[in-house]
């Protein structure tokens, strides 16, 4: 006979096989439409816009899987294997079935290209699942978790791709075809068994392989299996353009599709939990813990079973409080296989916290009033915003008559704090040195409103957005120039079709070096590293221009840190963490400083007055003032530029 | 069950955490000037949480009271916003100033005037004049069981059970309502409401009603301002501050160790 | 009739120190008053305050015993206080800014028709009209205000540790019992239970550590108790004081807690570590014999009132100090 599958060989009863398959599909396509209803429920409708660039990612991420090789080689290999290994069994038993059903085609040398095309994917399968078990169980990669569910599966998957290799050394032991040699697995460990008992062992074990694998795709969407089709759907719907409107949405703080699809498509991974700052400073906050409690709340609200993922019931305690701990440095977003943002979902979570107002911690409750009466949430009265320049007479856009090209929004930290209003104070006088024309806004400047959206209270945004909307249109305002990044990318990112270019300083001086308007005197030799702050080179991308300018004064010798560029490490001041005070067994700033120090560096520059502040205390508090300065980049600069006015 | 009526007296007063560099003494019309938006009294927000964590265990109602000559909607309308059923000015030009007695007499007035109720909170003291009298006075105003200075509240049947501070501790009283009760910081800070439900509150449709002295006040006579003598900003607490120097750490101690032995 | 009265607090069965200050100004203001200077105590056996008061030198002391006035029950204390008034019939009544005065102060003054200033820091007589006038802080201390107020007595709570107590004088005041009619049913209020917890005493102390938003961290304070454990072999009772930023940190319960909302004390030394001198707190503890500022920030208030400052950061002073302190000792 040509080489061809031996299909129901020896079953009776195969009715029962209809039976069961139907089965399985019915729960199957059960568990998907709960999927569904639950997502429609939450968001309202599952009306999706079609995006080719979010198509295209999509396409490319599921099937090269690059996101898992991020950073992580071992782990993409793995998944690689698991994932087309179990594609092709999947096409392979499709194939199989319009063969046996529809058309016969599957024999001869088709089917031994197919035997072998099986076989190589039911290895691949076995040798990923294989290594995803010493992953986790004997290497026990720190960020991956051990609970039921995360053995059950992979065991189960194993069991089907053994069993299958199973029947088919047992079909082989007993036909011993000529062709046989094709089928190297299988015939291998049909070699284990004679004839006879492969004769009489093949049903047991084909109804054994035909439950476990009807059940295993009968559970996928009520275990994280689920993944294969979420991660794609959740890649796409990530990838759909986001609208930001200029009215106060109300429903703001609802999650929507996108959402709900990450909740469920979230494997466990844990890459956020080992990227997370707050994670690895042991506080008691963790995006994955976070996500799953997300995902349990919107299916107890929504669904009529409640949560269906019977095999993962573990809890972790009050994930309903600590999301205050969350500095939205967005490390998670970069690494999520599956582009979860999950600190958008805790910025969302807090505008519910907010809207209800029992759960907002006193002192942020007491910030936010501060905020909202004063323009600022540092308890310094409006009236002396501009104190800072009280020597350097600086132009007052606000003022009758005065004009400038330049306006530099100082932002409250640098105006208040006294750290931090040495950045002011040096990009003040290197503007004046290049001959830049700028003005501030003295008393009248507000505030941008990042910490109230931050917080989620996105109320307290709107108004101070459209306070200084207000103010840059009454005084014409169209270039500005920030300190912070954080006002920086709330005016790039957050203030829908603003009238004015925003810049963060270190963009400005960049083209400035360029332009040569900035000309260095030669510096003592000085080993100096630089912290990307978290607004500027993650958010924003900017990890280039500061360097750029880092290396080009003379003397400068720049090294890196472990963790840079989109791999920085949070200093702990976003978030509205700054006017928190949450409790935590190690400050994420001096985890910071202590790599900084490991670099060998003198000086640790970096680029935002909140970093400024958070490493600035750390360094104190560690102890490590007599061999590490902290300083913005703009007073290196300024010490750097040749001169005669330049005396820092 | 039935549903519990708790009125909170609350006060609009100058910011008295504004920073200390928007605080001026103005001598001549004897007044503390705040460059800064007026805020309700800290204590009473207190009392207002108090009477918000009561009705959210009982089927309650609370109305919240506010006394003086110009009141602020955009002030006051807070209240509303945390969850009030009820915000009633009693705005009048002759309320200013007056002292803590008049204020009690004032307030009783309305009080009748509203009808029954169970329980009535305000802050142990105003912001503002730091006196400290009207709770207490108003409940011998209207003849109720008085509980001073409570950290806790709870209502159970008829009575109202009350954590209050006491020097060795505390204690724990129980008095059957109506009752007042002044409240301190311990009960809670009131909880946080958001610009959109203070926005939402403050285009709300319903305006709030206002009572002016001749509504409800029975004996206007018998209202009295306070007799300012002086106001004046505080006598000068400094000294000469010696600064102990030196080129090191150690050195400053020294001198410091030097200075405790001398004062032993 | 007309005297100055004074309410003598008892505790623990004799007169409270409080007291002593209270007959200090009630002295003076009798003399402008050209009137006596009487003394009132309460409880179910005050016996011995009485005879302690009697050796102040008031004119008189009254005394009031009665069994239902051992534990303070308001309502039964304002009866007794009303009736006691009614016989007494003084002109001037003053109590101390206590837990106690707090309370029955506003009350009784609205049983007799008088107003009440509360928290006085200065009083004076009128020399036209013969009332009171009362001073008192206002707006959290941003302002003194004086007052005056009608009625037939004269009514005002004393702030603590303002005034100096009176010394012992020689011979005895006469003490005269006065009777009260008093039963359980005018108290409204029950009594369930009382609960001791662990109160710190500051305004007890002899010296007083203290740290505020300056300290940066939680841990600051254990460097302020090894100060103090330092200090206490020298010194007698040595606390740990703080500013309210402190508490609003949860860095330190509110118990330590010294400004306007807190404690006011005046200790013979107050050392404030990290504290910049925002005037709520100053309030607290501007009259304390010497203070010693340690703060980084050279223009900061707490210098203003100290006689002693080093700008340096503390947790660079503080070990160096306790180190110092100890070789000396």
């Amino acid at each position: 006979m040509a080489p061809q599958r031996m299909m129901f060989w020896q079953i009776d009863h195969v009715w029962l096989f209809y039976l069961l398959a139907a089965l399985a599909s019915s729960l199957f396509f059960a568990g998907i439409a709960l999927h569904l209803l639950v997502w429609k429920k939450n968001a309202g409708s599952l009306k999706l816009p079609f995006s080719k660039a979010a198509f295209s990612r999509m396409i490319l991420d599921t099937f090269l899987g690059r996101r898992i090789f991020k950073g992580e080689p071992a782990a993409g290999l793995m998944h690689l294997l698991i994932f087309w290994g179990f594609l092709l069994l999947l096409i392979g038993t499709t194939i199989l079935a319009v063969h046996h059903y529809l058309f016969t085609f599957l024999t001869g040398t088709p089917y031994l290209v197919f035997s072998i095309a099986m076989e190589v994917a039911g290895i691949m399968l076995t040798v990923g699942i294989i290594w995803a078990l010493i992953r986790r169980y004997i290497q026990r990669v720190p960020r991956l978790e051990r609970s039921l569910e995360d053995i059950t599966v992979p065991i189960w998957v194993l069991l089907v791709g053994l069993s299958g290799f199973a029947l088919e050394g047992l079909r082989l032991s007993y036909d011993q075809p000529a062709w046989g040699g094709w089928s190297f697995a299988g015939g291998w460990i049909g070699a284990l068994f004679s004839a006879a008992i492969a004769e009489a062992v093949y049903p047991a074990f084909w109804w054994g392989h035909t439950l476990l694998s009807l059940s295993l795709i009968a559970v996928i969407p009520f275990t994280k299996l689920f993944h294969i089709l979420g991660a794609p759907a959740s890649i796409y719907l990530q990838g759909l353009e986001k609208s930001v409107s200029s009215d106060f949405d109300e429903n703001a703080g609802e999650f929507n599709l996108g959402d709900s699809v990450f909740f469920d498509a979230c494997m466990r991974c844990g890459r956020c939990v080992a990227v997370c700052p707050s994670a690895g400073a042991k506080e008691p906050f963790a995006p994955r813990d976070f996500i799953q409690a997300m995902r349990r709340s919107l299916w107890q609200a929504h669904s009529p079973f409640g949560d269906i993922r019977f095999l993962f019931r573990d809890e972790k305690g009050e994930v309903d409080k600590n999301f205050w701990y969350c500095t939205t440095c967005r490390a998670c977003l970069e690494v999520c296989p599956v582009y979860g943002a999950s600190f958008e979902s805790v910025i969302k979570k807090r505008m519910f916290a907010i809207e209800e107002g029992t759960q907002v911690p006193k002192l942020l409750n007491q910030t936010l009033e501060k905020l909202a009466r004063y323009d600022n949430p540092w308890e310094s009265s409006k009236k002396q915003r501009g104190a800072w320049a009280k020597d350097l007479q600086l132009p007052d856009l606000t003022r009758k008559g005065v004009d400038a090209n330049l306006c530099y929004f100082v932002g409250c930290t640098t105006s208040f704090d006294d750290t931090a209003q040495g950045i002011a104070r040096s990009l003040a006088k290197i503007l004046d040195i290049a001959g830049i024309s700028f003005g501030i806004l003295g008393k009248k400047e507000p505030c941008c409103g990042d910490i109230a959206r931050r917080v989620g209270e996105l109320g307290l945004f709107h108004e101070q957005m459209d306070n200084c909307l207000d103010l840059f249109d009454r005084y014409g305002i169209t270039e500005v120039v920030t300190s912070s990044p954080h006002c920086f990318h709330t005016f790039r990112n957050e203030y829908p079709e603003a009238p004015f270019r925003a810049r963060h300083y270190t963009l400005l001086l960049h083209e400035m070096l360029a332009n040569g308007q900035l000309r260095f005197r030669e510096q003592e030799k000085t080993k100096v590293t630089y912290h990307d702050p978290c607004y500027l080179g993650r958010h924003n991308r900017i990890f280039d221009e500061p360097r750029h300018i880092i290396r080009s004064i003379p003397g400068i010798e720049l090294v890196e840190m472990a963790h840079h560029r989109e791999n920085s490490l949070c200093c702990g001041g976003g978030g509205g963490r700054m006017w928190q005070d949450l409790p935590s067994e190690v400050k994420m700033s001096e985890i910071r400083i202590r790599e900084a120090e490991a670099t060998g560096a003198k000086i640790l520059v970096t680029a935002c007055p909140l970093c400024r502040i958070m490493l600035e205390d750390a360094r104190k508090a560690t102890g490590l003032n007599e061999t590490l300065r902290v300083m913005d980049l703009n007073e290196l600069v300024l010490q750097a530029l040749a001169s005669d006015n330049a005396d820092v | 069950m039935t549903e519990r009526h708790i009125i909170v007296c609350a006060k609009q007063i100058p910011d008295p955490e504004a920073p200390l560099s928007d605080v001026s003494v103005d001598a001549e019309n004897k007044e503390v000037v705040v460059d800064a938006p007026q805020v309700i009294s800290p204590f009473d927000e207190n009392a207002l949480e108090a009477a918000l964590r009561l009705t959210e265990d009982l089927d309650g109602r609370i109305t919240v009271l506010s006394l003086g000559k110009k009141l602020s909607d955009t002030v006051l309308r807070k209240v509303l916003a945390a969850g009030a059923d009820e915000l009633i000015l009693l705005q009048d030009d002759a309320f200013d100033k007056l002292d803590s007695h008049s204020v009690a007499l004032a307030l009783a007035d309305a009080i009748r005037k509203i009808g029954e109720y169970d329980l009535i909170l305000t802050g142990r003291q105003a912001g503002d004049w730091d006196s400290g009298q009207v709770g207490l006075l108003l409940a011998e105003i209207l003849s109720l069981p008085c509980i001073n200075l409570a950290r806790e509240i709870e209502i159970t049947g008829a009575n109202v059970i009350v954590k209050k501070a006491h020097p060795l501790g505390f204690e724990r009283v129980q008095a059957p309502m109506p009752a007042l009760v002044t409240v301190s910081n311990e009960v809670g800070e009131l909880r946080y409401i958001s610009r959109t439900k203070m926005l939402k509150m403050l285009r709300g449709a319903s305006s709030i009603p206002t009572w002016t002295m001749a509504d409800f006040v029975s004996e206007k006579d018998r209202l009295q301002k306070m007799d300012i003598i002086e106001l004046s900003s505080p006598p000068d607490m400094g000294r000469d501050c010696q600064f102990l120097d030196g080129a090191t750490p150690n050195e400053m101690a020294e001198k410091l160790a030097l200075v405790f032995r001398e004062l032993k | 009739m007309d005297d100055v009265l004074i309410l003598g607090e008892v505790k623990e069965g004799s007169l409270d120190a409080r007291s002593l200050e209270l007959l200090g100004i009630g002295k003076k203001l009798a003399e402008d008053l050209r009137s006596k200077l009487s003394i009132l105590v309460l409880g179910d056996s005050p016996a011995n305050a009485a005879a302690e008061a009697s050796s102040y030198g008031p004119a008189k002391v009254y005394s009031v015993t009665h069994s239902l006035l051992k534990d303070f029950q308001p309502e039964l204390w304002l009866a007794a206080l009303e009736q006691a008034c009614q016989e007494i019939k003084p002109a001037v009544f003053l109590m101390s800014h206590s837990f106690m005065g707090r309370e029955l102060g506003p009350r009784l003054a609205c049983r007799l028709g008088a107003r009440l200033t509360t928290d006085c820091i200065d009083l004076t007589i009128d020399p036209q009209d013969k009332l009171v006038l009362r001073t008192k802080p206002v707006s959290g201390g941003n302002a003194i205000a004086v007052f005056k107020c009608p009625g037939p007595v004269q009514m005002a709570t004393v702030r603590a540790k303002v005034f100096s107590p009176v010394e012992r004088t020689e011979g005895a005041a006469e003490i005269a019992e006065i009777g009260v009619q008093i039963d359980q049913n005018l108290a409204k209020v029950t009594s369930l239970e009382i609960v001791k917890e662990e109160v710190v005493a500051l305004d007890k102390a002899d010296v007083v550590v203290s740290g505020g938003a300056g300290l940066g961290e939680e841990e600051g304070f254990e460097l302020l108790e090894d100060l103090r454990k330092a200090l206490s072999k020298s010194f007698g009772s040595v606390m740990i004081g703080c500013s309210r930023v402190a508490v609003d940190k949860g860095w330190i319960s509110s118990d330590h807690q010294v400004g306007l909302t807190g404690t006011m004390i005046s200790p013979d030394i107050y050392v404030a570590v990290g504290i910049s001198g925002a005037i709520q707190h100053l309030v607290g503890m501007v009259h304390s014999k010497k203070i010693i500022a340690i703060n980084t920030d050279p223009s900061c208030n707490m210098f203003k009132v100290a006689d002693y400052g080093i700008v340096e950061d503390y947790e660079k002073i503080i070990p160096a100090l306790i180190t110092k302190l100890e070789d000396l000792s």
